[in-house]
């Protein structure tokens, strides 16, 4: 780790005019990403910017329509949240399934949904929920959100606030864990909307970073089945190829986990 | 079995179990008491002294040390497989903050240090004796603390940067430029052997630096001519490394009053390391002390020595000052001496009714870029002919140079690697001739009136009942209810596989130990040991032998390791030695201990010795009522006879030979190839069993390491860049409680004739068959697709590809 000047403030304001005043300044969450990054000298921040206690980004709080989650909030809360556990089960569950006990109480949803990592659990439920997402400035919705790898719409200094994710009729969240990191090797989340429409989400496995799987979401918006989905493919040529996961490898398994997600609406398939 | 001594050795020692008349010839005339003893503690599950202290925070680990005016040091490490130094340049990193000293491999050589005496050549009496194609000593590439030439593999150490803090060291290290300059690099194991492979050392061109035939060559071609079956097969038995909790860490401090060194560096002995670090530094042992307390995991990665201890203590001596290096994760995963890595080519000849005739094997086993340890290679050789009586054999066994980091002797050194390829190629007889596999194997099996046992390359088997561990083994884990099982999981869309092998080892080790044992005035015993355990309970198992022979309870016994001023002379922990050579000297030692007791107590009681009796930790004048505690004694005549101790040095060349038998049971996820264990059970004949609460947590984690390596752990390398992969536990993946079944072991006790105490050894009997059982299960799971063999690690991706590969096939 590279020496870094540590800051806390208290509001919004205050943190983007610590950043827009700092030389090389990052915003710190949970750290279960960025520390680690620091401790290999794999990013030299000079000015260490923690949101956590701003009071915007705590709490959760749930509507008929909606469930609201500040950013802040660590995975642990979700999981554990009585009202998001009733409202969608499938989010609750995914956020139950993050990594191991240290992680869940440290990392947060809106430094997962910032950092978008190609492997991460939390994008898929944004992208799938049509979430809308709060920052210090906007609102951005979860289909011009996510960018590519690690990138995504929020730009130099801007502060991803709350997470607005809409209830849907029902959803349900598949993952098949790499075997050394646990992270998604291929994840699916399936949810269908009070407007009948289905999004389908894969996370783990797309070389581009959480995608829309298009064609599951037709045949599923016509039939809610895992049936619906025989004889789909995915182009593997989509898709992240490495040592414990080769792309046709990995096509094969988004089948596998849309399906099994469909199979397990109302809840979660984590293996 | 007649089959005469067929090693290939130069110098044939007669083993001490074929002396006519002897057998059991180290058992020396005092032992007789020894083996007359009450076996009080020994054989109980007492629990762990060690653990209290361990589990509220008072284990001593090397990190935990440090010392007034300490400075750190960070390592500048090759980013290339293969680079030649043309130069290096400290002028920025010396102008650093904080910086106080850099050094180079051309500082070692001006400063005159040696290379590290690795002796990586096995040379006790029993270990197969390896040498270079013409038969000569092998070259095997010397070991300096930095290289001046160049850098053989990623990772490997080129300078030391010392700093005030170690953030600054590290900054510093940054700061260091090497002008490399790239050479042709060759890291895959086979590729390495071959003609036109890039040359590591130029003493060895062709890279191929250990090349020797054993067994009966012409026996065994007539034998292979006769066959009516010849099946072959060639195996890859992986790169894995050992991960321990706690990364490697050493503080050197130079005292230039006492012109003395010490270390602070958790190890697998500090003895071999206090005498090899001190020819490094061209002193004499004595002057040098060497402090292993608690050892966060070793399995034979830190049984040798680590460049960084030779360089903290030589910066040390530069600087005046203590330095200290702790490695990090990132540096343990490029850096630690990793384990296995044999590509091995088998044929086995059989008879029409399945019966064994003969056995060709072909080992080659990767060292890395020099060899630190031949023992995988060695111990693997003696063994290849496994629990099966297989009449002839021969074995090429060759070591190579790779661009890879170096490999070390790792849990079970070599035996897993030869288990399984015994074991899957019974299986694949069995599948291609059409036998039961557990027939085949029950047909030639070793039967204990063979005992001892000379095998087909000349290893000396002490004893077992192998058929018997075999039912047993069966029995525990419901092999005969296997189908019932089988037809409930299919419901359930899965795959059931079971797989079953048999396993023999060998735990041969350095052969010299001794132990102190001294009567406390304050009513303790105190016994020193030269062993090192790192999470194996010795301060509980060896205080319950010498509670048994002294018959005070255990509890008054202590064991003192770990400080090369305190323990003189030591073999280490390693090849499941130690307990057999501790169990040993410290019941020879109890045993003198006793007799000089007793003389002092018919002096105070006005008696002979002869006149004295001792029970339950009290000298008693025969036919008296006149009694007195051994404490006591201590004592009353420590004015007038010095401390009531003794000091006992004991040698043991004979090895022992572990055995048993695994059974495991796999549910294959046809939809993804992911593979869960469901059920693993064994049967291990450890010899006498000291505390079966400790034997137990031995094979559990013995059977999590060996079945890590079947299942997810790999030290993969991008052949493209030669590039490490798995450089963090991000993608190496391990055995976790989530992914382990619940164990079902037995422990079977046929006492060894090798050792007065009837010890084999318990430490690597779980890791030993899992590679091979493991991998058995998976393809008796993937049967239904034309899976007949499979790459280790089984990932669901190699399930996966595997299974689609059989559907196209089939
Ligand atoms: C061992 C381990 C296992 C893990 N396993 C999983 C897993 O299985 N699945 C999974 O999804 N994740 C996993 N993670 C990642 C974990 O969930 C992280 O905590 C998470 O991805 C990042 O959240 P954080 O709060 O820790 O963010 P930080 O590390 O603090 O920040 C991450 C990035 O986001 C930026 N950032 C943070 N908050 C905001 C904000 N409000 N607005 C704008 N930018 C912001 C930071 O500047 C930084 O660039 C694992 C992590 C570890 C260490």
């Amino acid at each position: 780790m590279y020496a870094t000047t540590y800051h806390k403030p208290r509001t919004l304001a205050e943190a983007v005019a610590l950043y827009e005043s700092s030389d090389e300044p990052t915003y710190l969450s949970g750290g279960h990403t960025l520390i680690p990054t620091l401790k290999n000298r794999l990013a030299a921040p000079q000015h260490l910017i923690d949101l956590r206690a701003i009071p915007e980004l705590s709490g959760i709080a749930v509507t008929s329509d909606t469930v609201v989650i500040g950013a802040a909030t660590k995975h642990a809360a979700v999981a554990a949240s009585k009202e998001v556990k009733a409202a969608i089960p499938a989010l609750a569950g995914l956020a139950g399934s993050i990594g191991d006990v240290q992680v869940r109480h440290m990392g947060t949803i809106g430094g997962s949904t910032a950092n978008n990592d190609p492997a991460a659990d939390y994008p898929s439920a944004v992208l799938s929920l049509n979430a809308i997402l709060h920052t210090d400035r906007r609102e951005i919705p979860a289909d011009e959100y996510f960018q590519g790898l690690y990138t995504t719409a929020l730009e130099p200094g801007e502060i991803l606030v709350r997470l607005e994710f809409r209830i849907p009729d029902i959803a349900g969240y598949a993952k098949f864990r790499n075997p050394a990191s646990r992270y998604a090797m291929a994840a699916a989340f399936v949810s269908k909307h009070r407007d009948g429409h289905v999004r389908v989400a894969i996370t783990g496995a797309g070389n581009e970073g959480v995608f829309r799987w298009t064609e599951a979401e037709e045949r599923l918006t016509e039939n809610l089945t895992a049936k619906a989905l025989d004889g789909l493919a995915i182009d593997p040529s989509r898709m992240m190829g490495d040592m414990h996961a080769p792309a046709d490898y990995r096509a094969h398994l988004v089948t596998v986990m849309a399906r099994r997600a469909v199979q397990n609406l109302g809840g979660t398939h984590i293996v | 079995m007649t089959s005469s001594l067929k090693t290939a050795a130069t110098e044939v020692i007669v083993h001490p179990l074929k002396l006519p008349g002897s057998p059991s010839a180290e058992l020396s005339p005092e032992m007789k008491l020894v083996r007359e003893a009450l076996f009080k503690h020994v054989g109980k599950p007492i629990p762990r002294k060690e653990d209290g202290r361990l589990i509220t925070g008072k284990g001593r680990f090397s990190d935990d040390f440090s010392l007034p005016g300490q400075t750190y040091a960070a390592i500048v490490r090759s980013p290339y497989p293969h680079a030649r130094i043309l130069g290096i340049d400290k002028t920025e990193a010396l102008a650093s903050p904080g910086v106080l000293l850099v050094l180079t491999g051309e500082d070692v050589l001006a400063d005159g240090l040696a290379d590290i005496p690795h002796n990586p050549v096995p040379s006790t009496n029993f270990d197969m004796k390896l040498r270079a194609k013409d038969g000569s000593k092998a070259f095997t590439g010397p070991h300096y603390l930095l290289p001046a030439d160049k850098a053989r593999h990623v990772g490997e150490a080129v300078a030391i940067v010392v700093a005030e803090t170690a953030a600054e060291a590290a900054d510093g290290a940054e700061k260091v430029f090497v002008d490399w300059r790239e050479l042709p690099y060759v890291t895959d194991t086979a590729k390495a052997a071959e003609p036109g492979a890039p040359t590591i050392w130029d003493e060895v061109p062709d890279n191929v630096f250990i090349d020797t035939t054993f067994g009966d060559r012409e026996g065994t071609d007539a034998a292979f001519a006769q066959a009516d079956h010849v099946v072959k097969a060639e195996f890859h038995i992986h790169r894995v490394t050992a991960v321990t909790m706690e990364p490697r860490a050493s503080l050197g401090h130079y005292d230039p009053e006492t012109k003395r060194y010490t270390l602070y560096a958790g190890s697998g002995g500090a003895v071999r390391q206090k005498n090899e670090l001190s020819k490094v530094l061209g002193i004499e042992p004595k002057d040098i002390r060497v402090l292993s307390f608690d050892v966060g995991g070793n399995f034979g990665a830190r049984n040798r020595v680590y460049v960084e201890f030779g360089l903290v203590l030589w910066a040390s001596r530069k600087l005046g000052r203590p330095v200290k290096y702790t490695a990090t994760r990132s540096e343990a995963f490029l850096t630690d001496y990793q384990g296995r890595d044999l590509v091995t080519k088998v044929e086995l000849a059989l008879r029409k009714d399945g019966k064994f005739l003969a056995m060709r094997a072909d080992n080659l086993s990767n060292v890395g870029g020099r060899a630190v340890s031949l023992s995988p290679l060695s111990k693997g050789s003696g063994l290849i002919t496994g629990s099966y009586d297989i009449p002839y054999a021969t074995l090429r066994a060759r070591a190579v140079f790779s661009n890879t980091m170096c490999t070390q002797a790792y849990r079970s050194s070599g035996r897993p690697e030869v288990t399984y390829a015994i074991e899957r190629m019974v299986e694949l007889a069995a599948d291609q001739l059409g036998f039961d596999k557990l027939e085949l194997r029950r047909m030639n099996l070793i039967p204990p009136s063979a005992m001892p046992y000379t095998n087909a390359v000349g290893s000396v088997y002490d004893s077992g009942e192998y058929e018997k561990n075999m039912d047993r083994a069966l029995e525990i884990s419901e092999w005969a209810s296997f189908d019932a099982r089988k037809a409930e999981a299919a419901k359930r869309g899965k795959l059931l596989g079971r797989g079953f092998a048999n396993y023999v080892e060998s735990s041969i080790g350095t052969p010299k130990e001794r132990a102190e044992i001294e009567i406390k005035d304050d009513g303790n015993i105190e016994v020193v040991i030269g062993t090192q355990p790192s999470g194996q309970g010795h301060e509980t198992s060896f205080a319950q032998v010498v509670a048994d022979m002294i018959q005070v309870p255990v509890e008054k016994v202590w064991i003192v390791l770990g400080d090369t001023d305190i323990v003189s002379v030591g073999g280490g922990s390693h090849s499941g030695r130690s307990m057999r050579h501790a169990g040993t000297v410290m019941a020879m030692a109890s045993a003198d201990l006793l007799g000089e007791g007793r003389k002092r107590a018919a002096e105070l009681l006005g008696s002979a010795a002869d006149q004295i009796d001792f029970e339950g930790g009290v000298f008693k004048l025969r036919n008296t009522n006149r009694t007195i505690d051994i404490f006591e004694l201590g004592r009353r005549t420590r004015t007038t006879h010095g401390a009531l101790r003794v000091v006992k040095d004991n040698e043991m060349h004979t090895p022992v030979y572990p055995n048993g038998a695994a059974v495991c049971e796999v549910e294959v996820d046809r939809d993804t190839g992911h593979v869960q264990i469901v059920r693993y059970a064994t049967i291990d004949d450890v010899g006498r069993c000291i505390n079966p609460l400790i034997v137990h947590g031995q094979t559990h984690g013995g059977i999590a390491q060996g079945v890590g390596q079947a299942m997810w752990e790999l030290c993969a390398i991008d052949p493209t860049s030669g590039q490490p992969l798995s450089g963090s536990l991000m993608d190496y993946g391990m055995p976790r409680s989530d992914n382990m079944p619940s164990f079902k072991c037995e422990i079977a006790e046929v006492i060894s004739p090798t050792n007065p105490l009837g010890i084999k050894a318990g430490g690597e009997g779980g890791t030993t068959p899992a590679l091979a059982t493991v991998v058995n299960a998976v393809v008796d799971a993937l049967l239904e697709f034309g899976v007949k063999d499979i790459q280790m690690p089984v990932t669901p991706a190699n399930v996966w590809r595997a299974m689609n590969n059989g559907r196209k096939v089939s």
